[in-house]
């Protein structure tokens, strides 16, 4: 066990914690954020994606012991935020969202995507969206409602 | 339960390998992979754990005259959006995994799990990059294809830290990386092949070729590129089947769940044969 | 009347960005306990002994043993067990549950139970045929007897899997009188079937509530049954809620897939190069169990001919039983499989006749009051022409087909042209399922829709909102469509075989009519719709003739690849789709459907690797099993030509299959313009097109 510090959501937190767990079970099972999802459980659907730092991650291949000082934050945080706003409207408009799993992993993705490059190109989104499978969209609506968000978020990024 | 240490310095770090033995963790996407268990359970790892991807003094990209140094601890994604960084290893780092594995991965880490498909390391080979390994008590500077032994092994020793990789700053007049993933991102390569040259007076003056995923450890044969240094390039292209003929031996990949090996083997001299056509 | 396609937003989305909506795994009791399955380590053998560790308290052992009722799970066809009891035919075949609160010890109980088999040589070929359909229409066998030409080829397909993101899960619950089964489905009123089944119980005793479904595609139309069936026992010996969730590794390695098929075609040709006759052999591989084989193979049958009206067809099947997971339902149903064949087929006989398949296809596109292949006709106005038309514009295919077929030319573009039966293959509406559907409007004037029908992620919540509050003119907010809990909804039918908004839209239209006749303000009124056979449809289920399908739907696609002639790596470059849908209920939500359904047949065709080697699933995980990224998509044009159908809810018929269809035909017809080489299986990988570039024909 060891103790780790982070900030989550906006929250400090201390916990005693074994370091090699998942960052993803602690976050769903110790502190109820199910917005995070498993799809895979190997860094390769996107689905449990969290922003660690303000980039995306993968959170069901973080262990905690890497954590220390970071801050984390998942769909609930975001979802607070004035980005979400202009990032939902945008996914909702271009009918980006159908089952929903890969979602709140694509709109993780999408932030750290327009934070670095308020601007992208359709290329860099695709590049940016990369990591987050979906199955049923075939992704063009969910690439053009980030475009979307883009536009109608100027000045947020 | 497995045991896991947190130190505050890399010289803490360096301390607790010199007592212990540990599975060193940086990014943690190729460990958290492969010691992966079922979900809400803790990983399999068998040793006890060094955390280290928290260590500042490892986390630098810095220019020196004509070397370029990377700091074990630096991010794939970081190395990428680096001005420093070398257009090939830029290449490679770009269609790499996926942005959020970037954020996490680092070129330590990478070149530490020593995997044959490893994208960045064709690259680390044909720039002649060295490794600079640190204990408590010494450090040495290694060249990429001696430290790497075999798919997953290398010669790091218990105590040892890789602490940065060394990167000589050439240009070159022809520079190619290729990855052949199953898809276009997000995939791990089947073949990735990585090849410089320079000509100078229709001359070729210098000329590295890599190869991987093509058998245990990335294939580079010094011994073929030393005759090839040095012919016009009129007759770098007449030789261009001689040339390819002389990679099949060493070309030595498997069939598995992503691929073939005869289409492995076939590609990887495709792409031999397509590249050095292209030097003129 | 409003315009019912105009797009509006979907009622569920914002939940679902958020992170608020509650998926199986997201639920979870106080007293909850966990599930893991032990599963056979043999392709094919007998149970002689099973040894347990010692079992810690709190911990307890599920199998066969606990069953009450039939140890079946009831499928169309009862051959899968619930739990082995001691005849094992797949690896991974489930034996028994381990169940307890600590994730870590029933991991533990499970690597400790030592299972002794009698192993016996297991079958992966396909040699054991346990279902045997045919049928002919016209004269074909005397035709072939005399025929001096016959065109033949063989065509093959492989597995698919689904790759729904959320992986299968449900939760047991123990409540006074009854076993409740809450999560990933989407067939409540099948898994309630099973389950009272297995309990030996009636209909009072299971209650079955979807949760938010993370995608499906066919996945969880049956296989949920059989995990239900297991944790209904387990919570009725163990009393208390408890939550079974696959990890991806188990539910790519052990639930059902896609079926792979060999089908020979062969054509008799005439002496003005005509076909006289077409004949189709059909062989699926359903796995170690049956299950929905035999109706999955039907639809496949169905499908023989194609778009393409021949007046003499002979058709064969088989269901062939392997020692390896069973197979089962997945978007489109057999007619993926079979539209592959056959659109490779009508090409492979213009090349070898040597004249444009262009002219060769036109000549025996179906047109209305053709006679379908089982006898059938189709009925309603073919729009195809329209369509072919239209999507040859939008992608310039004639002037790019010129072009990209000239040597050394590594570019290709495919066209296919398909239709999909909609609802139910034959009676089954009729016969097996007799939906119904209820409306009740609130005091509040709100209005319910009582279906059993589930949102997976197709829409439906909206589009059935949006039918109800147009007929009705009331605000989408005031009419409640919550996921169905079999307590509350009645047995409209399984969410399958596009039938969703032709047969139960249908239903909640006509009713929501029926409501608006008998509308009292403030007073709670319930009406209801009960499914019937349109009189001109008539099937003969044992002979396999009349109309197979009440209506259909038609698709054109068109697929643009590069392909590198160093790694033969294949590369999207240009997607066309234009689809007769009746009419599209919402236009964004079928557009989703379209660009949807076509990547994945796309994917199908030409990614989607997936091997069994002796029993075993290669391909175990998303790593290695590959689905498109964004960037391996491409900007999708799509185009719906209204062409209402007289039956269907303001003229919609189905929709979510049909664009799967065209997308396996599409992409490998374009794949054998730029290589200029026979393709004749799916997937057409990097390594097939090697293979095809050194040793292939053209």
């Amino acid at each position: 066990m060891g103790k780790i510090k982070f900030n989550l959501n906006g929250k400090e937190i201390n916990m005693f914690v074994d370091p090699s767990a998942r960052l993803l079970d602690i976050l769903r099972e110790q502190y109820g954020l199910v917005g995070v999802k498993e799809g895979c459980g190997e860094g390769e659907c996107g689905a449990c994606a969290v922003l660690i730092n303000e980039v995306i991650v993968n959170s069901c291949i973080v262990p905690m012991g890497t954590i220390n000082n970071k801050s984390i934050v998942t769909i609930e945080g975001f979802s607070k935020t004035k980005r979400y706003d202009v990032i939902k409207e945008a996914f909702e408009d271009e009918g980006a969202v159908q089952c929903g799993f890969c979602t709140p992993g694509m709109i993780i993705a999408s932030e750290s995507l327009l934070n670095k490059n308020p601007h992208p190109t359709e290329e860099e989104i695709r590049i940016g969206l990369s990591g987050n499978l979906c199955r049923c969209t075939g992704y063009n609506m969910i690439i053009k409602a980030v475009k979307t968000a883009s536009k109608k978020g100027e000045g947020l990024w | 339960m497995v045991k896991s240490f947190i130190p505050k310095t890399y010289k803490e770090a360096l301390n607790l390998l010199a007592k212990n033995k540990l599975t060193i963790i940086a990014g943690g996407t190729d460990l958290m992979v492969k010691n992966k268990n079922i979900s809400g359970l803790l990983p399999k790892f068998k040793k006890d754990l060094l955390f280290i991807a928290h260590l500042t003094e490892l986390d630098y990209i810095k220019k020196e005259k004509d070397t370029i140094h990377i700091g074990a601890n630096v991010t794939l994604e970081k190395i990428l959006d680096s001005f420093h960084t070398h257009s090939l290893l830029k290449e490679a780092l770009s269609i790499m995994a996926s942005p959020a594995i970037r954020h996490i991965g680092t070129i330590g880490g990478n070149i530490a799990n020593a995997s044959p498909a490893g994208d960045t390391l064709p690259v680390l080979y044909v720039l002649n990059t060295k490794i600079v390994v640190k204990s408590l008590d010494s450090e040495r500077t290694i060249p990429i294809n001696d430290f790497i032994i075999s798919s997953g092994k290398t010669i790091l020793k218990e105590n040892e830290l890789i602490s940065e990789i060394i990167i000589p700053d050439n240009k070159f007049d022809y520079e190619v990386f290729l990855k052949v993933g199953a898809r276009q991102a997000d995939a791990i390569s089947k073949i990735s092949f990585a090849a410089i040259a320079n000509v100078s007076d229709s001359i070729v003056s210098d000329f590295r070729v890599t190869f991987g995923a093509v058998g245990p450890r990335i294939v580079r044969e010094i011994e073929i590129e030393n005759n090839i240094i040095g012919l016009t390039t009129n007759e770098l292209n007449s030789r261009c089947k001689e040339i390819c003929d002389s990679y099949k031996k060493f070309i030595t990949p498997i069939d598995d769940q992503r691929s073939s090996a005869v289409y492995r083997k076939k590609v990887s001299l495709n792409l031999l044969e397509k590249y050095i056509n292209s030097i003129k | 009347m409003s315009n019912i396609s105009k797009a509006i937003k979907k009622v569920d989305s914002e939940e679902k960005m958020s992170g608020k909506a509650k998926y199986i795994n997201d639920i979870s009791y106080d007293d909850m306990l966990f599930a893991m399955t032990l599963r056979a380590s043999e392709s094919k053998g007998e149970i002689v002994n099973i040894e347990y560790p010692k079992i810690p308290k709190g911990y307890t052992i599920v199998d066969h043993n606990d069953i009450q009722g039939k140890n079946f799970v009831k499928i169309i066809f009862e051959d899968m067990p619930i739990f082995a009891e001691k005849e094992i035919k797949y690896y991974g075949e489930p034996i028994l549950l381990v169940v307890g609160e600590n994730r870590a010890i029933i991991q533990d109980i499970i690597n400790n139970i030592h299972v002794t088999y009698k192993v016996k040589t297991p079958t992966y070929k396909l040699r054991d045929s346990v279902i045997h359909y045919e049928f002919e229409k016209g004269n074909a066998k005397e035709i072939f007897n005399k025929a001096k030409k016959k065109i033949q080829f063989d065509y093959s397909t492989g597995y698919q899997e689904h790759v729904y993101i959320e992986p299968q899960g449900l939760i047991g619950l123990y409540e006074v009188d009854k076993i409740s089964i809450i999560g990933s489905m989407q067939c409540p009123y099948y898994i309630k079937n099973a389950v009272m089944q297995a309990l030996d119980c009636d209909e009072k005793g299971v209650r079955v509530k979807q949760t938010t479904t993370g995608g499906a595609f066919g996945g969880k139309e049956e296989f949920p049954s059989l995990i239900a069936c297991q944790i209904a026992i387990a919570v009725n010996k163990i009393k208390k809620p408890i939550k079974l969730i696959y990890n991806r590794e188990e539910d790519m390695e052990f639930t059902t897939k896609r079926h792979p098929s060999n089908i020979n075609l062969v054509a008799a040709i005439g002496e003005n190069n005509e076909i006289q006759a077409i004949k189709a052999y059909v062989a699926l591989d359903s796995g170690a169990y049956i299950g929905l084989s035999g109706v999955v193979l039907q639809r496949a049958m169905i499908a023989s001919s194609g778009v393409y009206t021949v007046d003499n067809i002979e058709v064969t099947g088989d269901v062939f039983e392997t020692n390896t997971v069973p197979n089962g339902a997945f978007r489109g149903f057999g007619a993926p499989q079979m539209m592959f064949a056959i659109e490779m087929f009508i090409h492979h006989i213009a090349n070898e006749l040597k004249i444009d398949p262009l002219v060769l296809r036109n000549k025996y596109l179906a047109k209305q009051n053709d006679i379908t292949s089982t006898g059938g006709k189709f009925r309603d106005i073919i729009i195809m022409d329209e369509m072919i038309n239209k999507v040859m514009n939008m992608s310039d295919y004639k002037r790019k087909l010129s072009e990209y077929s000239k040597e050394g030319n590594f570019n290709g573009i495919g066209m296919s042209w398909f239709l999909h039966g909609c609802g139910f293959t034959g009676s089954g509406e009729q016969k097996h399922i007799k939906a119904l559907v209820k409306l009740r409007k609130e005091k509040n004037n709100h209005v319910t829709i009582l279906v059993a029908s589930v949102d997976m992620g197709q829409g439906i919540q909206t589009t059935m909102k949006k039918i109800v509050a147009d007929i009705l003119q009331l605000p989408i907010e005031n009419i409640i469509y919550n996921n169905p809990d079999t307590d509350l909804v009645p047995d409209s039918g399984p969410t399958v075989a596009s039938r969703t908004i032709m047969i139960v839209g249908g239903l909640v239209a006509q009713a929501a009519k029926l409501l608006k006749e008998q509308w009292v303000e403030g007073k709670e009124i319930t009406v209801e719709k009960r499914y019937k056979q349109p009189k001109h449809i008539k099937w003969d289920e044992e002979k396999l003739r009349g109309d197979a399908y009440p209506a259909y739907s038609w698709g054109v696609n068109v697929v643009e690849v590069k392909v590198n002639p160093a790694t033969y790596q294949v590369q999207l470059t240009g997607v066309y789709e234009v689809y007769d849908v009746g009419k599209a209920i919402d236009e964004r939500i079928v557009l989703g459907q379209a660009e949807g359904g076509i990547l994945q047949g796309i994917s199908y065709g030409s990614l989607e690797v997936m091997k069994n080697v002796n029993g075993r699933i290669q391909q175990k995980n998303i790593t290695d099993y590959i689905i498109p990224t964004s960037c391996d998509s491409v900007n999708i044009k799509t185009v719906f030509m209204d062409n209402p159908y007289l039956l269907g809810p303001y003229g919609a018929k189905g929709a979510g299959e049909l664009t799967l269809i065209g997308g396996a035909p599409a992409v490998a017809l374009a794949i054998e313009n730029a290589i200029n080489r026979r393709v004749t299986k799916i997937p057409v990988t990097p390594e097939y097109i090697m293979e095809l570039i050194d040793y292939g024909k053209n």
